[in-house]
Formats: structure tokens, sequence, C-alpha cells
């Protein structure tokens, strides 16, 4: 089932915003996990409606929201760490279509990679997938 | 003239209020209202149409092609491009310009890979996904500009393809500028033979090439193709801008496109003749100095507003040669009031030349109340990312 990602700044009702909003569309979330990686919360859902919870979180200026079309990924915020992990998909020949830097605080970066969510893309950034 | 039921007469009456009301807290973004085109109303009558390439013969008469090409030639002294080898056009707006720069870029070199600041305008993702050009977001430095280890990191691990570098020539947000001397001493040590440089110059375009000591932001420095504005610095009531580019380079995606017959390489068929009147005017009735006269009062104002938000203890400050002042992000209330940029915990003001001192003293001290009154407080000295 393809999942959401939602990332925002940390603080309390956030969670319960995500769900009366995703509730008044009339959307139910089947799963979701959240984690907190210093100042930021990701969630991780999935919904029975994909695309009507897309638009519905998209109304909240204060979430960033990456498809399933990505893969988010958790890196030290260093210069260099972003092209090694773009060294990896180069080294097994899978194509990247975008590298996005999607939030980033001078300790860790959460970095979204458009590329095939393949079981070896998958493989390949193990280390420091978040979703 | 043609009547309106009274009702609608009334719905554009009630849309003229809200838009000179809107028009009075107008601090947050890049447009100059200080314009007068009245002199050009009558054109407005007549269905022009600037389609096609303005440097070529075109069947279709009722075109402003002639002062396009003037207004061209204009922005060519101002970005020194090479007098005899220039190609542009005038735009829809900035992202147009952009688009047309990383088109051209991509032609050039198909396989090439993309590179820009996380502190881009975000409409550049758009132009990635149209020309479905391979990107990777580079990291910025707390001031907007862009990360220069992280540049060499990222293209020594890729140095097998050509380099596209989108480079700002002034960031949305903070109004930074990427050292094009930096990112090309890059490509040297790297020893990149073929690579290309486009800048994005939308609001910054108008205001180096006016300043005493402009950073390297036009085609001396190693560019290949500029987008500007016209309706930020200039002013326009109808979004516009302009994009040039090293003819060779044009010419020869133009004979790439001779299979559809014809060498017109603009991105849209039918263009704008009514904006290249406007920015023909402007730069007419102004002139060089009357220019340079407004932008160094756009920046003594915002050296003013970081002045008094200083006094209030806001932490408040500007890039070199930029008239964006950055500042600890308000509440909602005082950000919709005055329509400002936000961007996570920083918001700006831009003092364009429609901005008074008198607006500025209003909406500092909104601001000082606001930061105060709210759980802002501790944002005041915490707004450098």
């Amino acid at each position: 089932m393809k999942q959401i990602t939602i990332i925002g700044e940390d603080r309390s009702g956030m969670m319960a915003e995500i769900s009366s909003a995703l509730a008044e569309g009339g959307i139910n979330i089947e799963t979701l996990d959240a984690e907190t990686i210093q100042e930021w919360t990701v969630m991780i859902l999935t919904v029975d409606r994909y695309d009507d919870a897309i638009r519905v979180l998209q109304q909240n200026p204060d979430l960033r929201i990456i498809t399933d079309d990505a893969i988010l990924l958790r890196l030290e915020d260093r210069p260099g760490a972003l092209a090694k992990i773009a060294k990896r998909f180069k080294d097994a020949n899978i194509n990247m279509r975008s590298v996005r830097i999607i939030r980033r605080d001078g300790q860790d970066a959460l970095v979204a990679i458009s590329t095939e969510r393949s079981s070896a893309a998958l493989e390949l950034v193990k280390d420091s997938l978040v979703s | 003239m043609k009547q309106l039921p009274k009702e609608d007469s009334k719905k554009l009456d009630k849309l003229m209020n809200h838009l000179q009301e809107a028009a009075e807290t107008f601090l947050g973004y890049p447009c100059n209202r200080t314009f007068d085109y009245s002199a050009l109303y009558p054109f407005l009558g007549l269905p022009i149409n600037n389609v096609g390439d303005p440097f070529m013969p075109s069947v279709f008469g009722l075109n402003t092609h002639a002062l396009e090409r003037e207004v061209l030639d204009i922005f060519k002294s101002y970005t020194h491009a090479p007098s005899d080898s220039f190609w542009g056009y005038i735009t829809n707006g900035g992202t147009e310009g952009n688009m047309y720069g990383i088109f051209l870029a991509r032609e050039l070199h198909p396989d090439g890979m993309v590179y820009y600041s996380e502190d881009t305008h975000y409409s550049v993702n758009k132009i990635m996904r149209v020309l479905h050009a391979r990107n990777i977001m580079i990291k910025s430095q707390s001031n907007g500009e862009m990360d220069y280890d992280d540049l060499y990191e990222t293209v020594r691990i890729h140095r097998d393809v050509p380099p596209i570098i989108f480079a700002n020539i002034g960031t949305t947000m903070k109004g930074a500028v990427d050292n094009l001397d930096k990112i090309r001493g890059i490509m040297k040590r790297l020893a990149i033979p073929r690579y290309y440089i486009h800048a994005d110059a939308a609001l910054s375009g108008m205001i180096l090439p006016f300043v005493d000591h402009p950073q390297p932001c036009d085609f001396r420095a190693g560019i290949d193709s500029i987008s500007i504005s016209g309706h930020k610095m200039i002013g326009s009531p109808i979004p516009c801008g302009v994009v040039l580019a090293k003819k060779g380079n044009v010419e020869r995606i133009a004979r790439s496109v001779e299979y559809i017959g014809t060498f017109d390489t603009t991105l849209t068929g039918s263009r704008n003749a009514v904006t290249p009147l406007f920015l023909w005017y402007a730069f007419k009735s102004t002139g060089r100095e009357g220019f340079r006269n407004i932008i160094a009062e756009c920046i003594e104002n915002a050296d003013y507003a970081i002045d008094k938000m200083s006094h209030f203890g806001i932490d408040a400050w500007r890039n070199y040669n930029s008239i964006t002042v950055v500042f600890p992000r308000p509440g909602a209330a005082l950000v919709s009031k005055w329509q400002l940029a936000v961007q996570q915990k920083i918001a700006h003001i831009i003092t364009m030349p429609h901005v008074t001192r008198k607006q500025i003293d209003r909406f500092v001290a909104e601001l000082a109340a606001d930061l105060i009154d709210t759980d802002h407080a501790d944002h005041k000295k915490s707004n450098r990312q």
C-alpha cells in the first residue's frame, strides 16, 4: 500500500490536527508511525483514499508532504553527505530523478530522493532510510 | 463602451477597493507599485501580439518587436552581454526565463545534472519536472548563499556528466547572491570542461547594475543565460521579465528544431506585446541615473528598517547589496496584514520603491509588539537559520 510521509516542526497537537483534518475529509488512517528527529516530527501514514489525503494535508502550509514517489533519508548535515548517497545510486546504475533537502538543522538532514521505490533502491539506503 | 449589469459593476468596484486597501500594507513581496503607464493605454485597444522570435521577421504585423529589441538592448548593457552575440526575449516573468535557461542547458547537455541550492525559488522544481532534467539540491549557508563545499563534493562524484548550475543572483527569502567566481573555480579545480551556468536574477538583476560594488552577477562572470523579472523592480501591472542568452547556444538548439519548420525557440506561441512597451517606457522615462537613485533609496530604506528593528531588540539583517530585510517570523495576523513572505522561523520585508519610512515605522512598531506579546519572543535572536 502506498504511504504518505508528513514532516512538521515537533509540537504538541500536530497529530491531532492531522487526524481531525483527515477525518473531516472522510479519510481513514489505516496505519500510522511517528518519529521525532531533532526538531521535527516525521509521520508515515497509509490511508484508504491516498489522493484525497494528499489534497487535504497540502492545505496546511506548515507541513511538508512526501508522496510514495520519493524515498526519505536521514543523513548527517555536512558537505558531501548527500553526494555519497548519490554515488551509491550511480554505482548501482539506479536513476535518480531529483534529490531535495527537506529539512536540516546542523546535525541531521532529511532528504527526499525521487527514484523508483524498488527493493534494490531501498537496500542501497537501508542505513539511513526514514520512509 | 458596453455597460455591465449593475451587480457586476458592483463586483468590480468591490474588487478595486479590496486591491487598493491591500496595496497599502504590501511589504513582503518584491513588486514595485510605483508606475504610471497611462500614456500607453491606447495600445490596450489593439490586438497586438509578439508571437515568435523578436529578432526574426514576422508576418503578423501587429507586434511591438522593434521596441522589444530596444528593451533587450538595454538589458544587454546592464548584464554586459556580448554585444554582437546575445539573444533574448521578453517573458511572462522570472520562471519562464529560468525555464528557458534550463531548457537551453539541457538541449546543449542532454546528459547534464542540474545543481541548485536549497534557497532557490520553489518553481525550480516545476521546471525540472517539466523538462525532465535530473537534479540535485545543494545545501545553503545560513545567509542563503550556496554551500560551495557541498557543491564541490557533489559535482566531484558526478564529474562525468556536465554540471548545469542554477545560480541565484538574489535568493527569494534572503536576497543572497551565489558567488559565480567560486562556482567557476570549482569547475576549474575539478577540470570540468563542459558546464553551463544559468543566473536567476529575478529581483537583483535590476539592483546590482546600479550599485557601486556589485557581486559578480552577469555575462562578465561567465554565465550562459540570465532571467530578470520586469514587474519586480521596474514595476508593471502585468507580470513580465526578460531572458538573455549567448546567441551561439541558442542557434545551436534552433538548428536542432529545424525539423518542426521554425527557428523560433521562444517557449510560448503568442507572447505579450504590451509588457515590452511598459518596460521600454520605464527605461526611457526613468533612465539609468533614475534607477541608480531609486536603488540607492531602497538600500537606505532597508538599513533604516534594520536600525528601527534593532532599536526594539529584533535581530534583523540583510545581505550585501540586498533590499530584503530578514527578521524572526511574527504571528499569523501580522503576516497576513502586511503580506509577509515567511519560511520556517524567518520572515522578510523588501524595501521596494513604493515602501515609505512611515510604513516601515508602523510595521516595526506592530512587529515589536507582536514579538513581545506572543511566544515568538524567543525567536528574536534565532532567525539566522
